[in-house]
Protein backbone atom coordinates (compact mmCIF):
# COMPACT_ATOMS: atom_id res chain seq x y z
CA UNK A 1 0.00 0.00 0.00
CA UNK A 2 2.78 2.37 1.00
CA UNK A 3 4.72 1.36 -2.10
CA UNK A 4 1.77 2.21 -4.31
CA UNK A 5 1.44 5.59 -2.63
CA UNK A 6 5.15 6.18 -2.99
CA UNK A 7 5.12 5.34 -6.69
CA UNK A 8 2.21 7.69 -7.18
CA UNK A 9 3.97 10.43 -5.26
CA UNK A 10 7.32 10.16 -7.01
CA UNK A 11 6.05 11.32 -10.38
CA UNK A 12 2.73 13.00 -9.76
CA UNK A 13 1.20 14.53 -12.88
CA UNK A 14 -1.90 16.50 -13.67
CA UNK A 15 -4.09 18.82 -11.63
CA UNK A 16 -4.59 16.52 -8.68
CA UNK A 17 -0.95 16.54 -7.59
CA UNK A 18 -1.82 18.28 -4.36
CA UNK A 19 -4.56 15.77 -3.58
CA UNK A 20 -2.15 12.92 -4.22
CA UNK A 21 0.43 14.48 -1.96
CA UNK A 22 -2.16 15.15 0.70
CA UNK A 23 -3.23 11.51 0.65
CA UNK A 24 0.33 10.17 0.74
CA UNK A 25 2.19 9.39 3.95
CA UNK A 26 5.23 11.41 5.06
CA UNK A 27 7.66 8.96 3.55
CA UNK A 28 6.01 9.20 0.13
CA UNK A 29 5.92 13.00 0.29
CA UNK A 30 9.62 13.08 1.17
CA UNK A 31 10.36 10.74 -1.74
CA UNK A 32 8.35 12.99 -4.06
CA UNK A 33 10.29 16.04 -2.93
CA UNK A 34 13.61 14.30 -3.42
CA UNK A 35 12.38 13.24 -6.84
CA UNK A 36 12.07 16.91 -7.80
CA UNK A 37 8.46 17.68 -6.85
CA UNK A 38 8.81 21.07 -5.13
CA UNK A 39 5.14 21.12 -4.11
CA UNK A 40 5.84 18.19 -1.80
CA UNK A 41 7.75 20.52 0.47
CA UNK A 42 4.71 22.78 0.84
CA UNK A 43 2.77 19.70 1.87
CA UNK A 44 5.32 18.94 4.59
CA UNK A 45 5.14 22.55 5.80
CA UNK A 46 1.36 22.35 5.84
CA UNK A 47 1.45 19.17 7.91
CA UNK A 48 3.96 20.25 10.50
CA UNK A 49 3.87 24.03 10.89
CA UNK A 50 1.13 24.17 13.54
CA UNK A 51 2.37 21.15 15.47
CA UNK A 52 5.93 22.44 15.55
CA UNK A 53 4.80 25.94 16.47
CA UNK A 54 2.86 24.65 19.46
CA UNK A 55 5.67 22.35 20.52
CA UNK A 56 8.29 25.10 20.38
CA UNK A 57 6.02 27.74 21.87
CA UNK A 58 5.16 25.54 24.85
CA UNK A 59 8.86 24.81 25.31
CA UNK A 60 10.25 28.35 25.11
CA UNK A 61 7.16 30.47 25.94
CA UNK A 62 7.77 33.14 23.30
CA UNK A 63 5.44 33.08 20.33
CA UNK A 64 7.41 35.30 17.93
CA UNK A 65 10.61 33.45 18.59
CA UNK A 66 8.74 30.17 18.23
CA UNK A 67 7.64 31.17 14.72
CA UNK A 68 11.21 32.08 13.81
CA UNK A 69 12.42 28.73 15.07
CA UNK A 70 9.74 26.82 13.15
CA UNK A 71 10.91 28.59 10.00
CA UNK A 72 14.46 27.63 10.84
CA UNK A 73 13.34 24.01 11.20
CA UNK A 74 11.86 24.05 7.71
CA UNK A 75 14.92 25.68 6.20
CA UNK A 76 17.08 22.96 7.74
CA UNK A 77 14.71 20.29 6.51
CA UNK A 78 14.82 21.80 3.01
CA UNK A 79 18.60 21.89 2.98
CA UNK A 80 19.30 18.53 4.52
CA UNK A 81 16.40 16.33 3.46
CA UNK A 82 18.69 14.44 1.07
CA UNK A 83 20.69 13.33 4.13
CA UNK A 84 17.64 12.10 6.04
CA UNK A 85 17.72 8.37 6.71
CA UNK A 86 14.47 7.27 5.12
CA UNK A 87 14.38 4.06 7.10
CA UNK A 88 13.37 6.27 10.06
CA UNK A 89 10.26 8.33 10.73
CA UNK A 90 10.26 11.76 9.19
CA UNK A 91 8.29 13.25 12.09
CA UNK A 92 10.90 12.07 14.59
CA UNK A 93 13.62 13.74 12.56
CA UNK A 94 11.69 17.01 12.32
CA UNK A 95 10.94 17.04 16.04
CA UNK A 96 14.58 16.32 16.81
CA UNK A 97 15.59 19.43 14.86
CA UNK A 98 12.88 21.47 16.58
CA UNK A 99 13.80 20.16 20.01
CA UNK A 100 17.47 21.02 19.50
CA UNK A 101 16.66 24.52 18.31
CA UNK A 102 14.37 25.11 21.29
CA UNK A 103 17.04 23.80 23.63
CA UNK A 104 19.63 26.14 22.09
CA UNK A 105 17.24 29.05 22.45
CA UNK A 106 16.75 28.34 26.14
CA UNK A 107 20.48 27.96 26.62
CA UNK A 108 21.16 31.30 24.90
CA UNK A 109 18.49 32.93 27.01
CA UNK A 110 19.94 31.65 30.24
CA UNK A 111 23.22 33.30 29.22
CA UNK A 112 21.41 36.59 28.59
CA UNK A 113 19.11 37.56 31.49
CA UNK A 114 17.72 40.55 29.57
CA UNK A 115 16.33 38.26 26.86
CA UNK A 116 14.86 36.00 29.52
CA UNK A 117 13.11 38.93 31.16
CA UNK A 118 11.72 40.22 27.86
CA UNK A 119 10.47 36.78 26.92
CA UNK A 120 8.74 36.29 30.25
CA UNK A 121 7.21 39.73 30.02
CA UNK A 122 5.95 38.97 26.52
CA UNK A 123 4.48 35.72 27.72
CA UNK A 124 2.64 37.49 30.55
CA UNK A 125 1.31 40.25 28.33
CA UNK A 126 0.31 37.99 25.50
CA UNK A 127 -3.47 38.16 25.77
CA UNK A 128 -4.38 38.36 22.12
CA UNK A 129 -4.53 34.63 21.49
CA UNK A 130 -7.84 32.91 20.82
CA UNK A 131 -9.46 31.71 24.02
CA UNK A 132 -10.56 28.21 23.24
CA UNK A 133 -11.26 27.61 26.89
CA UNK A 134 -14.13 30.06 26.51
CA UNK A 135 -17.39 29.93 24.70
CA UNK A 136 -19.93 32.65 23.95
CA UNK A 137 -22.50 31.30 26.35
CA UNK A 138 -20.19 31.44 29.38
CA UNK A 139 -20.84 33.98 32.12
CA UNK A 140 -18.18 36.73 32.50
CA UNK A 141 -16.91 35.40 35.82
CA UNK A 142 -16.68 31.92 34.30
CA UNK A 143 -14.73 33.31 31.38
CA UNK A 144 -12.39 35.10 33.74
CA UNK A 145 -11.86 31.96 35.78
CA UNK A 146 -11.06 29.92 32.66
CA UNK A 147 -8.71 32.55 31.32
CA UNK A 148 -6.96 32.65 34.67
CA UNK A 149 -6.76 28.86 34.78
CA UNK A 150 -5.25 28.75 31.31
CA UNK A 151 -2.63 31.23 32.41
CA UNK A 152 -1.89 29.12 35.47
CA UNK A 153 -1.49 26.01 33.33
CA UNK A 154 0.89 27.78 30.96
CA UNK A 155 2.93 29.13 33.83
CA UNK A 156 3.02 25.73 35.48
CA UNK A 157 4.49 24.14 32.35
CA UNK A 158 7.07 26.90 32.19
CA UNK A 159 8.05 26.12 35.80
CA UNK A 160 9.08 22.56 34.96
CA UNK A 161 12.80 21.94 34.49
CA UNK A 162 13.75 22.15 30.83
CA UNK A 163 14.47 18.44 30.29
CA UNK A 164 11.24 17.47 32.07
CA UNK A 165 9.22 20.03 30.14
CA UNK A 166 10.54 18.83 26.80
CA UNK A 167 9.54 15.23 27.47
CA UNK A 168 6.22 16.31 28.99
CA UNK A 169 5.22 18.40 25.94
CA UNK A 170 6.29 15.72 23.47
CA UNK A 171 4.16 13.17 25.27
CA UNK A 172 1.12 15.14 26.40
CA UNK A 173 0.79 17.65 23.60
CA UNK A 174 2.29 15.86 20.61
CA UNK A 175 1.31 12.35 21.64
CA UNK A 176 4.73 10.87 20.89
CA UNK A 177 5.56 7.37 22.02
CA UNK A 178 8.24 6.79 24.67
CA UNK A 179 10.53 5.38 21.98
CA UNK A 180 10.11 8.40 19.75
CA UNK A 181 10.74 10.75 22.66
CA UNK A 182 13.88 8.81 23.50
CA UNK A 183 15.09 9.27 19.93
CA UNK A 184 14.15 12.95 19.76
CA UNK A 185 15.75 13.86 23.08
CA UNK A 186 18.66 11.44 22.66
CA UNK A 187 17.95 9.73 25.98
CA UNK A 188 17.35 6.12 26.87
CA UNK A 189 13.87 4.77 27.44
CA UNK A 190 14.25 4.57 31.22
CA UNK A 191 15.26 8.22 31.44
CA UNK A 192 12.28 9.25 29.34
CA UNK A 193 9.86 7.34 31.58
CA UNK A 194 11.43 8.67 34.74
CA UNK A 195 11.39 12.29 33.49
CA UNK A 196 7.82 11.98 32.29
CA UNK A 197 6.66 10.54 35.60
CA UNK A 198 8.36 13.34 37.54
CA UNK A 199 7.07 16.00 35.16
CA UNK A 200 3.50 14.75 35.53
CA UNK A 201 3.72 14.70 39.32
CA UNK A 202 5.35 18.17 39.49
CA UNK A 203 2.85 19.65 37.07
CA UNK A 204 -0.12 18.20 38.98
CA UNK A 205 1.35 19.50 42.22
CA UNK A 206 1.66 23.05 40.84
CA UNK A 207 -1.77 23.11 39.22
CA UNK A 208 -3.71 21.29 41.95
CA UNK A 209 -4.43 24.31 44.22
CA UNK A 210 -6.11 26.12 41.30
CA UNK A 211 -8.27 23.23 40.13
CA UNK A 212 -10.78 23.14 42.96
CA UNK B 1 -0.44 -3.91 45.79
CA UNK B 2 1.13 -1.25 47.96
CA UNK B 3 1.34 2.51 47.29
CA UNK B 4 4.98 2.30 46.18
CA UNK B 5 4.18 -0.23 43.46
CA UNK B 6 1.20 1.90 42.47
CA UNK B 7 3.48 4.94 42.03
CA UNK B 8 5.94 2.93 39.98
CA UNK B 9 3.26 1.71 37.60
CA UNK B 10 1.31 4.95 37.45
CA UNK B 11 2.94 6.21 34.24
CA UNK B 12 1.89 3.12 32.32
CA UNK B 13 -1.47 3.16 34.09
CA UNK B 14 -2.29 6.66 32.82
CA UNK B 15 -1.00 5.79 29.34
CA UNK B 16 -3.00 2.55 29.22
CA UNK B 17 0.02 0.43 28.49
CA UNK B 18 -0.27 -1.93 31.45
CA UNK B 19 -1.05 -5.60 30.92
CA UNK B 20 -4.61 -6.57 31.87
CA UNK B 21 -3.77 -8.19 35.20
CA UNK B 22 -1.69 -5.21 36.35
CA UNK B 23 -4.42 -2.85 35.25
CA UNK B 24 -6.98 -4.61 37.39
CA UNK B 25 -4.63 -4.56 40.38
CA UNK B 26 -4.09 -0.82 39.95
CA UNK B 27 -7.81 -0.21 39.75
CA UNK B 28 -8.32 -2.31 42.87
CA UNK B 29 -5.71 -0.26 44.71
CA UNK B 30 -7.46 3.00 43.82
CA UNK B 31 -10.68 1.77 45.34
CA UNK B 32 -8.82 0.84 48.51
CA UNK B 33 -6.35 3.73 48.94
CA UNK B 34 -7.77 7.22 49.17
CA UNK B 35 -4.38 8.96 48.93
CA UNK B 36 -3.41 7.19 45.69
CA UNK B 37 -6.89 7.69 44.32
CA UNK B 38 -6.64 11.44 44.95
CA UNK B 39 -3.22 11.64 43.36
CA UNK B 40 -4.38 9.70 40.32
CA UNK B 41 -7.36 12.04 39.89
CA UNK B 42 -5.20 15.15 40.27
CA UNK B 43 -2.71 13.99 37.67
CA UNK B 44 -5.42 13.03 35.19
CA UNK B 45 -7.26 16.33 35.62
CA UNK B 46 -4.10 18.41 35.29
CA UNK B 47 -3.12 16.53 32.14
CA UNK B 48 -6.57 17.12 30.73
CA UNK B 49 -6.16 20.85 31.35
CA UNK B 50 -2.80 20.87 29.63
CA UNK B 51 -4.03 18.88 26.62
CA UNK B 52 -6.90 21.32 26.21
CA UNK B 53 -4.73 24.41 26.00
CA UNK B 54 -5.61 26.43 22.90
CA UNK B 55 -3.79 25.40 19.74
CA UNK B 56 -1.75 28.29 18.39
CA UNK B 57 -1.91 28.94 14.67
CA UNK B 58 0.93 30.46 12.65
CA UNK B 59 0.55 34.20 12.08
CA UNK B 60 -0.78 35.61 8.80
CA UNK B 61 2.60 36.35 7.21
CA UNK B 62 4.18 33.05 8.22
CA UNK B 63 4.04 31.38 4.80
CA UNK B 64 5.33 34.44 2.94
CA UNK B 65 8.23 34.85 5.33
CA UNK B 66 9.08 31.17 5.06
CA UNK B 67 8.89 31.32 1.26
CA UNK B 68 11.29 34.27 1.24
CA UNK B 69 13.69 32.53 3.60
CA UNK B 70 13.60 29.39 1.48
CA UNK B 71 14.34 31.45 -1.63
CA UNK B 72 17.31 33.04 0.14
CA UNK B 73 18.48 29.61 1.24
CA UNK B 74 18.22 28.30 -2.34
CA UNK B 75 20.23 31.22 -3.67
CA UNK B 76 22.83 30.88 -0.95
CA UNK B 77 23.13 27.17 -1.67
CA UNK B 78 23.48 27.87 -5.39
CA UNK B 79 26.28 30.39 -4.84
CA UNK B 80 27.99 28.06 -2.41
CA UNK B 81 27.74 25.29 -4.99
CA UNK B 82 29.18 27.60 -7.67
CA UNK B 83 32.11 28.69 -5.52
CA UNK B 84 32.44 25.11 -4.41
CA UNK B 85 32.88 24.00 -8.01
CA UNK B 86 35.54 26.66 -8.64
CA UNK B 87 37.29 25.62 -5.44
CA UNK B 88 37.04 21.99 -6.45
CA UNK B 89 38.63 22.77 -9.83
CA UNK B 90 41.46 24.70 -8.18
CA UNK B 91 42.03 21.89 -5.73
CA UNK B 92 42.01 19.33 -8.55
CA UNK B 93 44.60 21.31 -10.50
CA UNK B 94 46.77 21.73 -7.41
CA UNK B 95 46.52 18.06 -6.49
CA UNK B 96 47.31 16.98 -10.06
CA UNK B 97 50.35 19.29 -10.16
CA UNK B 98 51.63 17.99 -6.86
CA UNK B 99 51.06 14.41 -8.01
CA UNK B 100 52.95 15.03 -11.24
CA UNK B 101 55.85 16.67 -9.42
CA UNK B 102 55.91 13.79 -6.99
CA UNK B 103 55.90 11.29 -9.84
CA UNK B 104 58.79 13.08 -11.53
CA UNK B 105 60.73 13.20 -8.27
CA UNK B 106 60.16 9.52 -7.62
CA UNK B 107 61.12 8.63 -11.22
CA UNK B 108 64.35 10.57 -10.92
CA UNK B 109 65.21 8.85 -7.68
CA UNK B 110 64.73 5.48 -9.25
CA UNK B 111 67.48 6.05 -11.92
CA UNK B 112 70.49 3.83 -10.95
CA UNK B 113 73.23 6.33 -10.33
CA UNK B 114 76.61 5.01 -9.04
CA UNK B 115 76.94 5.91 -5.43
CA UNK B 116 80.75 6.84 -5.67
CA UNK B 117 82.13 8.42 -8.76
CA UNK B 118 85.24 6.52 -9.82
CA UNK B 119 87.72 8.23 -12.07
CA UNK B 120 90.20 6.38 -14.33
CA UNK B 121 93.64 5.96 -12.79
CA UNK B 122 96.04 8.80 -13.34
CA UNK B 123 98.83 7.82 -15.72
CA UNK B 124 101.78 10.22 -15.68
CA UNK B 125 104.98 9.92 -17.69
CA UNK B 126 108.20 11.64 -16.84
CA UNK B 127 109.54 13.97 -19.56
CA UNK B 128 112.54 12.75 -21.49
CA UNK B 129 115.71 14.24 -20.05
CA UNK B 130 117.43 14.85 -23.47
CA UNK B 131 114.65 16.86 -24.96
CA UNK B 132 114.28 19.32 -22.18
CA UNK B 133 113.24 22.74 -23.16
CA UNK B 134 116.00 25.08 -22.40
CA UNK B 135 115.19 28.65 -21.94
CA UNK B 136 117.48 31.42 -22.98
CA UNK B 137 120.27 32.48 -20.79
CA UNK B 138 119.20 35.01 -18.20
CA UNK B 139 121.60 37.64 -19.43
CA UNK B 140 120.07 37.34 -22.92
CA UNK B 141 116.59 37.81 -21.62
CA UNK B 142 117.66 40.89 -19.79
CA UNK B 143 119.32 42.17 -22.97
CA UNK B 144 116.09 42.25 -24.96
CA UNK B 145 114.73 45.78 -25.20
CA UNK B 146 111.75 46.59 -23.14
CA UNK B 147 108.32 46.84 -24.76
CA UNK B 148 108.01 43.22 -25.81
CA UNK B 149 106.30 40.57 -23.79
CA UNK B 150 108.86 38.63 -21.88
CA UNK B 151 108.20 35.20 -23.46
CA UNK B 152 108.16 36.57 -27.01
CA UNK B 153 111.43 38.17 -26.21
CA UNK B 154 112.71 34.91 -24.89
CA UNK B 155 111.80 33.18 -28.16
CA UNK B 156 113.58 35.81 -30.18
CA UNK B 157 116.59 35.55 -27.98
CA UNK B 158 116.69 31.79 -28.43
CA UNK B 159 116.89 32.19 -32.20
CA UNK B 160 119.78 34.69 -32.11
CA UNK B 161 123.37 33.56 -32.44
CA UNK B 162 125.02 32.81 -29.18
CA UNK B 163 127.52 35.41 -28.28
CA UNK B 164 129.62 35.09 -25.21
CA UNK B 165 130.97 38.22 -23.65
CA UNK B 166 133.92 36.34 -22.30
CA UNK B 167 135.17 35.86 -25.88
CA UNK B 168 135.12 39.59 -26.41
CA UNK B 169 137.00 40.07 -23.22
CA UNK B 170 139.70 37.63 -24.13
CA UNK B 171 140.05 39.20 -27.61
CA UNK B 172 140.48 42.64 -26.14
CA UNK B 173 143.03 41.36 -23.68
CA UNK B 174 145.17 40.06 -26.48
Amino acid sequence: MANIARKQAVKPQGANVREQLRAADDSAVVTAFLGGEERAFSELVERYQTRLLNFIYRTIGDREKAEDLVQEVFIRVYRHLHRFDRSKKFSTWVYTIASNLAKNELRNRSRNPLVLFQAVQKNWQDDDRPLQFEDATSRPDDMYRKRHLRQIVEESVAKLPEHHRNVFILRELEGKSYEEIAEITDCNLGTVKSRLNRARNSFAEIVAPYMD
Amino acid sequence: MDCREFQENHLAFVDDTLPGVELVRMQMHITECESCSRQDATIRRSLMLFRNLPVIQPSAGFSERLEKKLLDARMADASVMHSGRARKLAVTVAVTSVAMLGYIAVSLRQVDYPKDITFPPVVATAPQSGSSITGPAPEMVVAVPAGLPIWTAALYAEQTAVHFASVDLTTTAR
